[in-house]
């Protein structure tokens, strides 16, 4: 007792220390959008915001002095800390898992949905580590903290984008100028041990509030999923980080009687049973269907536009969403009429070819819009995919075309070393189907290079689509709605990965190698110097009366 | 009608490499990816990509996987055609100089204006499978043939300024031209003519320009012309950073792709630790052959070239099947060491063995996938043998002529052996 009541006065002190030094002032929001599709799927969205007000990203100028001290409250301490070690003034990871089917599911809400790993920050210049050494720790730095192989997305998956990746928020301006990091590890894939680290980050933790429903055994479970961090900086706003998670969820397989009702039951296999206390905000936002007889329970605090939204700020008992189809007995697929996509454009790339020496990269792309788009592609390719861009061919529905391509930007590939990176705007002609079609050269590796299940091959990254057009402007034709805060951001297409089939030495080899091709050598060489160096002799085996002796001779 | 006159017979050789060239046929057979063909080194593939990102402004050096000299850049950007179709005619009509410097090398030899035999050295080098294929894939080692017979051939003439420009040239396009340097500079400071038979010191045979001031003077002149050479290609390439993607990439090896050659699947297969080992000792080890076999052919220098271009045939980091079928064809100026070859048949045979395994085993690994990387690396090592097979053949030959007694020997009188 005597003990504790010494050490009050100095917790007192601290505690008023600790409140004058951190003038910035920390709101968190959260919120889940639930989208029924017209194919029975459920996309469910949640999106947790906290925004620090006032604080500005490290200046790396500033890195070698001592850190001012940072108080948070409800950011999240980890990301924060790495943030600040190494001076990174936007970043952006999702980490996902699936094929995103934008003809079938539209566009996304989150739209990082490349399959794999994907990471890119914004990092000044500046102070006495390079920008590349702080690309590299702030990549282990992240793996270590999300418990995944970030740690790989290392030089020869690392390139800088010119156009496709532009800053969400602002750059501060400082005296030198931002560089793009990008990289892209589409093997990586997201599980358990990724959503535990993500939901520690959050200020009420998976205990209360929205993040109650992130339940691993039924995400995992969805047939899309995806987390993504995001941190921007907005100049007068403040840091905002903004963490993600995306799933598609199936009601028709999950249901006994093929119905495609839902309720969060059902889908998370959980309810809100409190809401989180420090949430400034929080909601649950359903897209109501249209034309459709629905049923939705409980009943909703708004309904505007086609959505019902539910404030879950003030839970007192446990809420659980359903929306039904009471009219429908059994869901049945929309086949006919065929189904419009609803994404006005859509990207097909395959690898053709059977050779594991050489194949061709086949990209189609379609855009059903009545209008001309302009659209950046982006290809970053390992080195063990090389391009021969001297054989790209351009169809435009059919016809053999070279303009629409311009501003081509191209990196070429170090074999060992760094990707290549092709970057170009593409002129879509309305309502067409543009087609490329390239060579490429499939690299032969080192035998420590290949992966252990070497036969599997090696993914490549998705390519990106950047319409440039506004999202608004652009999903409003398309007849889908997006919705959330990145509405002023231009939309990003992400095709499917590849996997390519690598010639693949004899693993068990080595030592045959060096000794075989060695002994060849040896002994070529050794039979040119004896050559070089004895001396020739001619023996006589018999002698013969009619001829002269040959003498014993030799040759220098 | 004499089909053995050349002037004649020649132009009539060149005239079914042309038409051979130009049969739709050999596009379909898609050559131009085969890598017994083309290595990555003087593949028209990587050329044609070189040159539109060259065209497009993009350093070709400055990453990816193209390795050709600027002198190519700068040839095919002005002078020289880049289409298919006339490639190929291009392509053959350096092959037809290839082989009227080969002849020109005979007659050189022999100190004649004409001969019977003409017309047969030049099929061996117009109608070698070795030298014609790759040359139908549009391979730049016809190029580095070419330049290699035409520089003997002035050294044969003893017209040195010619013959060292071409050999300073060929420096740029292939790196381990460098070691046929020390024969060529004895060359032009002796005679071509063949003394094999009656081997003597390098002051027996030497022309009136040997001497020591001379060598250096042909050596001064040679460096004066690559480094003029090498400002030029910094010029074209507007930065150094071709030098570590032509010249590096012989010594580095950065590109794994396969080849008929040994470096390729030792280098796959080394332990990450003993790689920079290994490239040394297998870089030391080619320039190891020039100063014995120089020493030793120093009665000969054309012949110690040939001896050295059989060692480049078989250890070159980016092999074609044109390097060892350069030595193969050039066995045709030197009829002399024929009736000494001690295993002509077998050497034969195991070239037969290899050309047949070669194309089978690369088509099993990586088209039909049905067999592994072992299939191929065993087929160069059976090409290995026959090249090395042909070598010591060649070098023994070379040797064992200067003894005679051939008739003895071939009656089982006596027997010659080494000490």
């Amino acid at each position: 007792m005597i003990f504790s009541w010494r050490i009050l006065p100095a917790t007192l002190l601290l505690y008023v220390l600790g409140t004058l030094a951190s003038p910035t002032s920390e709101t968190f929001q959260e919120e889940l959008t639930l989208r029924p599709l017209r194919d029975g799927k459920v996309i469910s969205r949640f999106s947790f915001t906290t925004l620090r007000e006032g604080a500005v990203p490290r200046n790396p100028e500033l890195l070698e002095a001592k850190d001012i001290p940072q108080y948070y409250t409800l950011f999240p301490l980890g990301l924060g800390q790495v943030l600040r070690e190494y001076a990174a003034s936007e970043l952006h990871l999702s980490l996902n898992s699936g094929k995103w089917d934008y003809e079938g599911w539209g566009y996304p809400g989150e739209q990082e949905v490349g399959t794999g790993a994907q990471l890119w920050a914004w990092i000044s210049d500046g102070g006495s580590a390079t920008v590349d050494e702080r690309w590299k720790g702030l990549r282990n730095a992240l793996a270590g903290l999300f418990c995944a192989s970030l740690g790989s997305l290392d030089d020869q998956r690392t390139t800088s984008p010119k156009l496709a990746f532009v800053p969400v928020g602002d750059l501060p301006a400082w005296k030198l100028p931002h560089q793009l990091r990008h990289a892209t590890l589409p093997s990586e894939n997201v599980c358990t041990e990724n959503l535990t680290p993500f939901l520690k980050l959050l200020p009420c933790k998976g205990i209360s509030g929205i993040a109650g429903l992130l339940n691993p055994h039924r995400l995992f479970d969805a047939d899309w999923h995806g987390m993504s961090v995001h941190v921007s900086w907005r100049e007068g706003r403040g840091i905002e980080v903004r963490l993600a998670f995306q799933a598609v969820f199936d009601p028709v397989r999950l249901s006994i009687d093929k119905k495609r009702d839902w309720s969060l039951q059902s889908i998370f296999d959980k309810s809100i049973r409190k809401a989180c206390p420090v949430a400034s905000s929080s909601r649950i936002v359903v897209e109501l269907p249209k034309n459709e007889a629905y049923a939705i329970d409980p009943k909703p605090s708004i309904v505007q536009e086609g959505f019902a939204v539910y404030d879950t700020s003030h839970v007192e008992k446990d809420l659980d969403i359903s929306l039904r189809w009471p009219l429908e007995s059994v869901f049945s697929y929309p086949l006919d009429p065929p189904l419009q996509p609803l994404s006005p454009l859509s990207v097909q790339r395959i690898l053709k070819g059977t050779s594991q020496s050489r194949g061709q990269l086949s990209v189609s792309i379609r855009n059903t819009l009545p209008s001309e788009v302009q659209a950046v592609y982006l290809e970053t390719m390992p080195w063990h995919v090389q391009f021969y861009l001297h054989t790209l061919k351009i169809l435009v529905n059919g016809h053999a075309r070279d303009d629409p391509l311009s501003d081509i930007a191209y990196t070429p590939p170090v074999p060992h070393g760094r990707p290549a990176l092709l970057e170009s705007v593409l002129r879509l002609p309305p309502n067409s189907t543009t087609q490329l079609d390239m060579d490429v050269m499939k690299s032969f590796l080192r035998y420590t290079e290949h992966p252990p299940d070497a036969q599997r091959g090696w993914d490549l990254p998705p390519a990106v689509l950047v319409p440039l057009v506004n999202s608004t402007s652009f999903v409003a034709s398309g007849a889908s709605t997006l919705l959330g805060n990145d509405m002023s951001r231009r939309p990003r297409i992400y095709t499917r990965t590849l996997l390519v089939d690598l010639a693949t030495p004899d693993f068990s080899m080595p030592y045959n190698v060096i000794i075989m091709s060695c002994t060849l050598i040896a002994l070529t060489f050794g039979m040119v110097f004896n050559l070089m160096t004895r001396r020739f002799v001619v023996v006589k085996l018999r002698e013969t009366p009619g001829r002269n002796e040959v003498p014993m001779e030799k040759t220098e | 009608m004499n089909w053995k006159d050349s002037q004649l017979s020649f132009p009539l050789l060149v005239v079914c490499r042309l038409l051979l060239a130009v049969t739709p046929f050999i596009d379909s057979l898609d050559l131009d990816h085969n890598h017994q063909l083309s290595s990555p080194t003087n593949s028209f593939v990587r050329l044609q990509e070189g040159l539109f990102l060259f065209k497009h402004d993009i350093d070709p050096y400055s990453g990816g996987s193209f390795y050709h000299s600027p002198l190519y850049l700068s040839l095919f950007t002005t002078i020289l055609p880049t289409s298919r179709f006339l490639s190929r005619l291009v392509w053959t009509l350096i092959d037809a100089l290839g082989a009227w410097a080969l002849v020109g090398i005979w007659r050189e030899r022999q100190n004649l204006r004409s001969s019977s035999r003409d017309t047969l050295i030049a099929a061996a080098y117009l109608l070698n499978p070795y030298i014609l294929l790759p040359n139908l894939a549009l391979s730049t080692t016809s190029f580095e043939n070419t330049l290699q017979l035409l520089s003997l051939l002035y050294a044969c003439r003893g017209r040195a300024s010619p013959a060292l420009f071409l050999a300073s040239i060929l420096l740029h396009l292939s790196l381990h031209s460098v070691l046929l340097l020390p024969p060529l500079i004895l060359l032009l400071l002796s005679s071509p003519h063949s003394h094999l038979s009656n081997p003597k010191y390098f002051t027996a045979y030497r022309n009136s320009k040997g001497s020591l001031s001379n060598t250096l003077s042909c050596i001064g002149e040679f460096l004066i012309y690559s480094v003029i050479l090498t400002l030029c290609c910094t010029m074209v390439a507007d930065s150094s950073g071709w030098i570590e993607k032509t010249w590096g990439v012989g010594l580095t090896l950065p590109d794994l792709t396969p080849n008929p050659g040994l470096w390729w699947y030792f280098f796959t297969e080394m332990f990450d630790h003993f790689r920079s080992f290994f490239l040394m000792v297998f870089s030391v080890h080619l320039v190891m052959y020039v100063a014995p076999i120089c020493m030793k052919f120093q009665h000969d220098p054309l012949f110690a070239s040939f001896a050295l271009l059989g060692v480049l045939g078989m250890f070159k980091p980016y092999l074609t099947l044109a390097d060892p079928g350069l030595f193969l064809s050039m066995h045709s100026i030197f009829p002399e060491i024929f009736p000494y070859l001690y295993h002509p048949l077998p050497t034969s045979l195991l070239h037969l063995h290899a050309a047949l395994l070669l194309p089978l085993f690369h088509s099993l690994w990586l088209t039909q996938g049905t067999g592994n990387a072992n299939f191929f690396y065993a087929s160069t090592l059976v090409f290995g043998m026959a090249n090395g097979a042909a070598l010591v053949d060649a070098i023994w030959a070379g040797l064992r002529i200067a003894i005679g007694g051939k008739e003895a020997e071939d009656e089982g009188e006596i027997a010659v052996v080494q000490e």
